[in-house]
């Protein structure tokens, strides 16, 4: 459907991408603090590829793709589309127009759809809202949209109460892939569903990817799932994208310590291999109240003084492989000071 | 699609085989089709909409095919014994005046005085520096005549002189006569059976003086039979020529030049004819007069009244002059005879027990009760409908804006419906209520008037529940999903949210509605809403505030207390199984 031409390009550029949450207290609402829900992260997509995001719960990776497609306003930094549509700059009208080209699929298949619509109607209303196929054509349209997304003719008429979760995520990817995306934001699109129901989906949306040249965002805390789908991998911890690199690189070989605690959770699906794995201790600390420092540094096994004094630059590694750690930054002093 | 829907439910015209578990086989609902069957599934639903349509029935079509209007109001024919006249024996002696003039009053004191126990057939008494006479002619009759001054008799010798008194009239005879008395030396002398005095008076004359008749004292009374003929009942002359012939019993008797015809029936009762044979005069002594002052009782009615008196009856039938019989009963009390009659007066047919003609009887106004119920059902549901439907429009509108916009909009406008929740309802209404009677506000306009106030003081809680869930609906995932597909905000608005929010405003509205019934009834008992001649559940029930009512007229408020029942109950029933059916977790 897409001109192969363009695979390559960058679909999504971010730069320097904030949220930051304002948190009001009394009477009138004043604005006492901020949660620092995303924090300086950059990263950029190329088309036809699949980004994972993967992190902690309420590390901001449903965040980042709510804030890329504008569904909630950006503190600051730069979304490029497309390498020249910011969405903040575009009118209300001229935004509207755009959302075809960027969808998003829920984590909940229950909570996001409508429940009294059929779900003919749920797939084909922004099409025809969008004018993406004439109107004659919309009803064979959506046929074929539902029967890309393993869903059958009949179930046309029917409402999302009457699907079973996998059902109802195959409704919502077949939702935004009628509207011909460019790139769609997968928020943790297999959590919700039981593991014969997620390798489904998962296949369903790379066969799409295949078909439609799709870019994705998949967001999820499930490595494996990441692991599988992914070509490029960014994780991220308490607002920070820590690393990021190409899948094969940041599998075999995990710089930031938190990502190398993260893997080690992997459960290895043979009893013999003894699993190494890292814990971390304390829990994740509030994004409101961030450390100072490297945010990482109070749960770090290879924290040292500078950790907490400064943020560590994001380092680029070669081959495309970032990581914001101090212990890879030579000027940072860490190599200096004593464990 | 319908088209799909039909080929989906006819799989076997494909001729395709479709295996057990094939969603094919399974029949498509749409929400709204669920909701519909599991809704006619509950029992007590199906109750509620029964009740409702019955409701709905009584008082919609029961006012079209009810005979009555809704203030018609019914009268009664009370058959009441009512005393109509009553008549009297008459004892008193009656005076009848030469002069039409009545006569003084010591007169007719000193006779009645005089007369009685007296036997003589002369009686003579002074009254007024008058010498009167009173001539017996028979028992109950006497003729009057007083001492008159006819002049001066002056006797010298043989010259004597009549000098009339005043512009009197002495005739030759009278004058040869008193000369010859007063010559002779007497007091009196008589002439044409007359008697004539003769008084001593200054310096050797005379006054004389004769008797002339002044006035008849009888027992009996003249009624004209015709009103031409009133005047002869007080012409002195027929009054005493009439008695005359009557106490002579002559059939025949002539007066003032003119025959006259008289028929005796006893001694005290006759008829006067004409000499055409008219009967013209009754006479009798039973005097009727009528018990309702103001009301004048025929002659003829006065005829009859007597023929049965002295005929002793205790009933007699008249023909007035409408030509209806009337039925009169005499009852003898003392001297007196009352006379009543069974008078047709129409009275409002008040808390009339229930009948054929009126099923649950009739109220204090003498309506019918069951018309009633039916016209204030109309009132009652349409209040309830129409405040329902305003505080659902302001509600929905008010919600709505502060649940989707948020913010301070939210924080306004919940503040103004905190404000509007701290004014006190009843007061208020009772204040209203007050002002619209001193305005005297027609029961229509007060009607309409009402149901705005009410819609306007109500509002406030669909208000809250509609912000409560447009704010939980504008959160979840598939508003969002709208958002991100680039639909506009007003089909965002009316296609999702609304449709979401209409199950919940549906069930709240019709448990609403038994509320705003019962309340618009609270406010017509107390007096304070729907007003006579508009009547309602309430406003019915108000007319058994009184004791009388409470403990004898059932039919009064009991119907009306269970229509308000019912209608509420229906109203919660449907209520109840809309809540159950729009929410499909709940399993009974």
């Amino acid at each position: 459907m897409k001109s192969m031409s363009e695979t390559g390009s960058n679909v999504l550029e971010v730069r320097n991408l904030c949220k930051y949450f304002p948190i009001k207290a009394g009477l009138f609402g004043r604005v006492v603090g901020h949660v620092h829900a995303v924090e300086n992260v950059s990263f950029t997509l190329k088309r036809g590829t699949t980004m994972g995001l993967v992190g902690e719960s309420g590390c901001g990776k449903t965040t980042v793709g709510k804030t890329l497609l504008n569904l909630t306003p950006k503190t600051s930094g730069e979304v490029i589309f497309n390498g020249n549509v910011h969405l903040d700059q575009l009118s209300s009208r001229q935004l509207r127009a755009f959302r075809p080209k960027i969808q998003i699929i829920f984590q909940d298949p229950y909570a996001s759809l409508s429940p009294r619509l059929p779900v003919g109607e749920i797939i084909g209303e922004a099409v025809r809202e969008h004018h993406l196929v004439p109107d004659s054509e919309l009803n064979d349209y959506v046929s074929r949209i539902m029967k890309s997304c393993g869903l059958f003719d009949y179930q046309k008429d029917r409402y999302p109460h009457e699907f079973s979760g996998g059902q109802r995520q195959r409704i919502c990817i077949a939702r935004a892939i009628a509207l011909n995306p460019d790139f769609i934001v997968c928020d943790e699109p297999v959590s919700a569903l039981d593991v014969s129901i997620q390798a489904q989906i998962i296949n369903l949306l790379e066969d799409l990817q295949k078909e439609f040249n799709l870019t994705y965002l998949f967001i999820s805390h499930d490595l494996s799932v990441v692991q599988h789908i992914s070509d490029t991998v960014g994780v991220m911890y308490l607002g920070n994208m820590v690393e990021y690199a190409d899948k094969t690189e940041i599998f075999a070989n995990p710089l930031h310590p938190y990502t190398k605690a993260l893997f080690s959770a992997i459960p290895i699906p043979d009893p013999t291999v003894k699993m190494n794995r890292i814990i971390l201790e304390g829990s994740i600390p509030s994004p409101s109240n961030p450390p100072s420092g490297c945010k990482f540094h109070t749960r770090c096994r290879e924290c040292r003084g500078v950790c907490a004094k400064s943020a560590p630059r994001t380092m680029n590694m070669g081959n495309g492989h970032t990581v914001a750690c101090h212990i890879y930054d030579p000027e940072s002093g860490y190599d200096r000071e004593k464990a | 699609m319908s088209e799909q829907l039909k080929n989906n439910q006819s799989p076997e015209n494909n001729g395709e085989q479709l295996a057990l578990d094939d969603g094919r086989r399974v029949k498509v609902l749409s929400p709204g089709m669920m909701v519909f069957k599991r809704f006619i599934r509950n029992k007590l639903a199906i109750a509620g909409i029964c009740i409702l349509i019955f409701m709905f029935l009584f008082s919609f079509l029961g006012g079209v095919l009810s005979p009555y209007r809704q203030d018609q109001v019914f009268y009664k024919v009370d058959a009441a014994n009512k005393e109509y006249a009553s008549a009297v024996v008459n004892t008193d002696y009656r005076f009848t005046t030469a002069d039409g003039n009545t006569l003084p009053t010591m007169v007719r004191a000193t006779f009645n005085s005089q007369v009685k126990g007296r036997e003589g057939n002369e009686i003579t008494f002074t009254a007024d520096n008058t010498v009167y006479t009173a001539v017996k002619v028979d028992d109950g009759f006497y003729l009057i005549m007083a001492g008159e001054d006819l002049g001066t008799v002056t006797v010298l010798g043989k010259i004597a002189d009549v000098k009339p008194a005043g512009n009197k009239e002495i005739s030759e005879e009278l004058k040869a006569a008193a000369v010859a008395a007063v010559q002779a030396g007497q007091s009196a002398f008589e002439l044409n059976e007359i008697t004539y005095t003769l008084t001593p008076g200054k310096a050797k004359s005379y006054n004389l003086s004769g008797m002339s008749e002044v006035a008849l004292a009888s027992m009996l009374n003249f009624d004209a039979l015709d009103a031409q003929y009133t005047g002869l009942t007080s012409n002195y002359e027929f009054c005493r020529d009439c008695e005359t012939a009557m106490h002579a019993g002559e059939s025949n008797f002539e007066s003032g030049g003119t025959a006259y015809q008289l028929e005796i029936e006893d001694e005290t009762t006759a008829t006067v004819k004409n000499a055409a044979g008219e009967e013209i005069v009754s006479v009798s002594n039973i005097i009727v007069r009528p018990v309702v002052s103001g009301t004048a009782l025929s002659a003829g009615y006065r005829e009859a009244a007597i023929e049965a008196i002295m005929d002793r009856q205790t009933a007699f039938e008249y023909v007035n002059a409408e030509g209806n019989t009337e039925k009169h009963t005499i009852q003898m009390r003392g001297n007196n005879y009352i006379i009543s009659t069974e008078q047709q007066t129409y009275l409002i047919d008040m808390y009339a027990p229930p009948s054929a003609e009126h099923l649950l009887g009739t109220d204090d106004h003498g309506m019918d009760v069951l018309t009633r119920l039916m016209y204030g059902g109309r009132i009652s549901l349409m209040v309830g409908f129409i405040v329902m439907i305003l505080e659902n429009i302001i509600g929905v509108i008010i919600g709505g804006v502060s649940g989707y916009f948020g913010g301070w909009v939210d924080t306004l406008l919940m503040r103004f419906v905190d404000l509007f929740n701290s004014i006190p309802y009843y007061p208020m209404m009772i204040i209203a209520g007050a002002i619209m009677d001193s305005l005297e506000v027609n029961p229509y306009t007060r009607l309409y008037l009402m149901m705005a106030i009410m819609g306007i003081m109500g509002w406030t809680g669909v208000a809250r529940v509609v912000r409560g869930q447009i704010l939980s609906l504008r959160e979840q995932d598939f508003m969002v999903a709208t958002e991100a597909t680039g639909i506009p905000v007003s089909r965002r608005i009316f296609r999702h949210l609304v449709p979401n929010v209409m199950p919940l405003l549906i069930v709240q509205a019709t448990m609403g509605l038994g509320g705003i019934i019962l309340t618009e009834a609270t406010l017509s008992f107390l007096g304070l809403g729907i007003k006579y001649p508009l009547a309602s559940w309430g406003s019915i029930i108000n007319s058994s505030s009184n004791i009388y009512v409470m403990t004898n007229c059932w039919y009064l408020w009991i119907p009306a207390g269970l229509l308000i029942v019912l209608t509420v109950l229906g109203f919660n029933f449907v209520g109840d199984g809309l809540r159950d059916a729009f929410d499909p977790k709940m399993k009974r």
